[in-house]
């Protein structure tokens, strides 16, 4: 337990690090791009909290990043009264409302679970692009709402896609700290013994319904914070920018990066960011092998490179990167202790 | 809490080492004029990626001649999934990383609207706008920097609508529309070409752009016993309505809108229903025999054979392609016209002045045109009738700019 402790920490302090040292020798897109895969990165440490950690099974968490995104959108567009907030200060309030929808999920999520849990979940990711279809005039239909660019606030002499870097970043690092402290103590002990057992957990005193419907409020918020995020660095909202296969991705994301690895989750993040815009990349590689010769601008290409990729990175890596990191230091350190 | 301030001490550096940037047109060099567009060529819509693939070619083509001015165009494009966000990302690539002097052609209403505020913004034109929505050549004052292409949906509306009140007697017209901007645009646009007799519409019946089959709403006009069905409807709902009209054995007139009345699309439909539909044409159909020996379909497929990426002998017969040629001829003339060492203020006050006549791959007789205060460059169309398995354009060449 104790190498896990330092191996944690040490990953922390590396992350941090890189984080503030990066932008100094990246451009300034490709700091746009690392936002955004910070933003995915959020969203996925709350599907570990829920999926990871407690077992549930969430196919709709792109429906929570929208919540998030919709709740930014309207409070700095529309406005409260006719007051319009400061797209920055709404993140918060946009998490709240994410997580208050995420508790309300949880609800039937006491009596569903697996496969059926699945299916609700996805069902609300189905659903919910329709509503800003039905509430037009408040959420603008598919025309959607256009947001002000954002700009560093305070005079801040820093171009827009450092600050959405940093704000990402800073943002995604509190909230990492936050997961993991909560993934360490009590409430993470219970969750992992619901998902082991649920039967064991509760003759053990753990509070089902609690802790079940918790992990899902929990999970909600981080994907309204990302999903706010998101809307602010595009500065648009439509039902489009949240589509259905973007829930599917945040899976395929937690799955690369490991259940239950918080910080394998940055390459799930990275990943699914890259294999969605970087298809042209990827397939300059593939093009190496033989007999192959794929052009990643015909229509229709760049979605087989994506599927491809994941075929091979899950045969390679079925625990994920976190498990695979693990794996390699688990080892050492098992083997150091048992030497001493 | 450190971590925070870290990042702000290394923010400051890095800010505070930025270099100033150089003076020249961004995009413009002594041999290259670089233009950037976003696409699908993933997700739903990739298909339509392929008026991409045309603008490329057709570039290379221009290029292998000499170029405009000695420049070569270089053209990337980048795949957006047909999502508004990454539409977002791969603007501001284009505007940063690859430092564009436009962004050209770009496609899909929402993917245009999300990215129309920060380029002119940035005071970055938006060429030709890959969409029909009224709003990308109307709103000019509000949007300097943007400008249409494709006739206005409304107007469209507006063309069968009249076509209606002139030549069908007592006519009865049911509509099945996408129930979004698009569909809401043509809806619009047709009971302002009716004008007083816009009565004449009993019943209208809308759907959502996610829902499985149109068969229900198909059922329900049907019962309103109309003569005329418009079907403004988008891919395989448009495939859908046509399949329901057959199934149930209605004989109304049909109007399909262009965007779904590919001759691909409209070989696979019950040919019962889709005989004597009636829909509305401007660029030439390399699948229609009408242009089989025709200079322009003749030279876009020997450059397509030559100069475009991996085709197939499909692609030869495909229209987006020739859309994307049509757009890319107009580009290059306004190229030409924004002189010899272009600026983005150039080029758009060409893209503002156009007045070009024998655009090869559009309609002969069209004559695209635009003004600092009419941004619809495409606005003269035929109309056109299914039979036998191919578009046979009928009447003379109508006009389709807003007034």
């Amino acid at each position: 337990m104790r190498s896990r402790l330092w191996l944690g920490l040490f990953g922390f302090a590396l992350l941090a690090l890189a984080v503030a040292a990066l932008p100094r020798f990246i451009s300034d897109f490709r700091a746009r791009e690392l936002a955004i895969v910070g933003m995915y990165f959020i969203a996925l440490l709350g599907l570990s909290i829920l999926t990871g950690y407690s077992g549930q099974i969430s196919l709709g968490h792109g429906a929570f990043m929208a919540i998030g995104g919709y709740t930014t959108a309207v409070l700095s567009v529309n406005g409260v009264y006719g007051h319009q907030l400061r797209a920055l200060w709404t993140i918060p309030i946009a998490g709240v409302i994410a997580g208050l929808a995420g508790l309300l999920v949880g609800l039937p999520a006491l009596r569903l679970s697996g496969l059926y849990l699945a299916l609700i979940t996805f069902g609300i990711a189905v659903s919910f692009p329709q509503l800003p279809k039905k509430f037009d005039h408040f959420l603008g239909g598919t025309t959607g709402k256009i947001l002000e660019l954002p700009k560093p606030p305070f005079g801040l002499a820093t171009t827009t896609n450092n600050w959405m870097y940093y704000l990402t970043w800073g943002i995604a690092l509190v909230l990492l700290a936050a997961a993991w402290l909560l993934v360490r103590g009590k409430a993470g002990r219970a969750l992992k013994a619901i998902r082991d057992s649920e039967v064991a957990a509760a003759s053990s005193g753990v509070d089902l319904a609690t802790y079940k419907t918790l992990a899902f409020g929990i999970s909600a918020f981080y994907a309204g914070v990302a999903g706010s995020l998101y809307s602010i660095a595009n500065a648009y909202v439509n039902p489009d920018v949240f589509p259905i296969v973007l829930s599917i991705y945040l899976v395929v994301g937690l799955a690369v990066g490991g259940l239950d690895s918080l910080l394998g989750l940055v390459a799930g993040a990275g990943l699914i960011y890259f294999l969605q815009n970087h298809a042209d990349t990827v397939a300059r590689w593939i093009n190496y092998l033989p007999a192959l010769n794929l052009d990643p601008k015909q229509p229709g290409i760049p979605s087989m490179i994506f599927g491809a990729v994941l075929i091979v990175v899950m045969l390679l890596l079925p625990t994920g990167v976190g498990g695979l990191v693990r794996h390699l230091f688990g080892s050492l350190t098992t083997r150091l202790y048992t030497r001493s | 809490m450190r971590v925070i301030f870290v990042c702000a001490i290394v923010a400051a550096v890095a800010v505070s080492s930025a270099g100033a940037r150089p003076v020249a047109t961004p995009g413009v060099s002594s041999t290259e004029i670089h233009l950037g567009s976003s696409v699908p060529l993933s997700g739903e819509a990739a298909i339509a990626g392929n008026v991409a693939r045309g603008i490329e070619a057709y570039f290379k083509y221009v290029n292998d001649k000499g170029g405009v001015f000695g420049r070569k165009i270089t053209f990337t494009y980048l795949d957006d999934g047909y999502d508004p966000g990454r539409a977002v990302t791969n603007t501001i690539r284009l505007i940063q990383q690859e430092q564009v002097l436009a962004v050209f052609s770009s496609l899909g209403t929402s993917n245009n609207l999300a990215v129309r505020k920060l380029l002119n913004d940035a005071k970055v034109p938006q060429l030709y706008v890959s969409s029909g929505a009224t709003t990308f050549g109307r709103d000019y004052k509000k949007y300097p920097w943007t400008i249409g292409y494709i006739p206005p949906y409304s107007e469209e509306g507006a063309l069968y609508g009249r076509y209606v009140v002139k030549n069908i007697k007592r006519p009865k017209v049911a509509v099945l529309y996408q129930n979004d901007d698009y569909g809401r645009d043509l809806l619009g646009g047709l009971k302002r070409g009716l004008g007083s007799r816009v009565s004449s519409i009993v019943a209208s019946v809308g759907y959502d752009p996610t829902s499985a089959d149109v068969q229900p709403q198909v059922t329900q006009l049907k019962a309103s016993k109309a003569n005329v069905l418009m079907v403004f409807a988008f891919g395989k709902f448009s495939l859908q309505a046509f399949n329901a009209v057959s199934r149930l054995g209605w004989k109304p007139q049909i109007f399909v809108n262009d965007v779904s009345s590919a001759s691909a699309l409209m070989a696979i439909v019950p040919q019962n229903a889709a005989n004597g539909a009636i829909s509305i044409v401007f660029g030439k159909d390399p699948a229609a025999p009408l242009w089989r020996n025709d200079k322009g379909i003749r030279l876009f497929q020997s450059i397509l054979g030559k100069y475009g990426s991996s085709v197939n002998s499909r692609d030869l017969k495909d229209g987006y392609f020739t859309a994307g040629m049509a757009t890319a001829y107009t580009m290059v003339d306004t190229l030409k016209k924004a002189g010899k060492n272009p600026t983005r203020q150039s080029v758009m006050n060409a893209a503002t002045h156009l007045n070009e006549k024998g655009n090869p791959f559009v309609l002969p007789g069209i004559v695209i045109h635009t003004s600092p205060s009419s941004r619809f460059p495409l606005t003269q169309v035929r109309l056109q009738r299914w039979s036998g398995n191919a578009w046979h354009p009928f009447g003379k060449l109508i006009s389709a700019r807003p007034s």
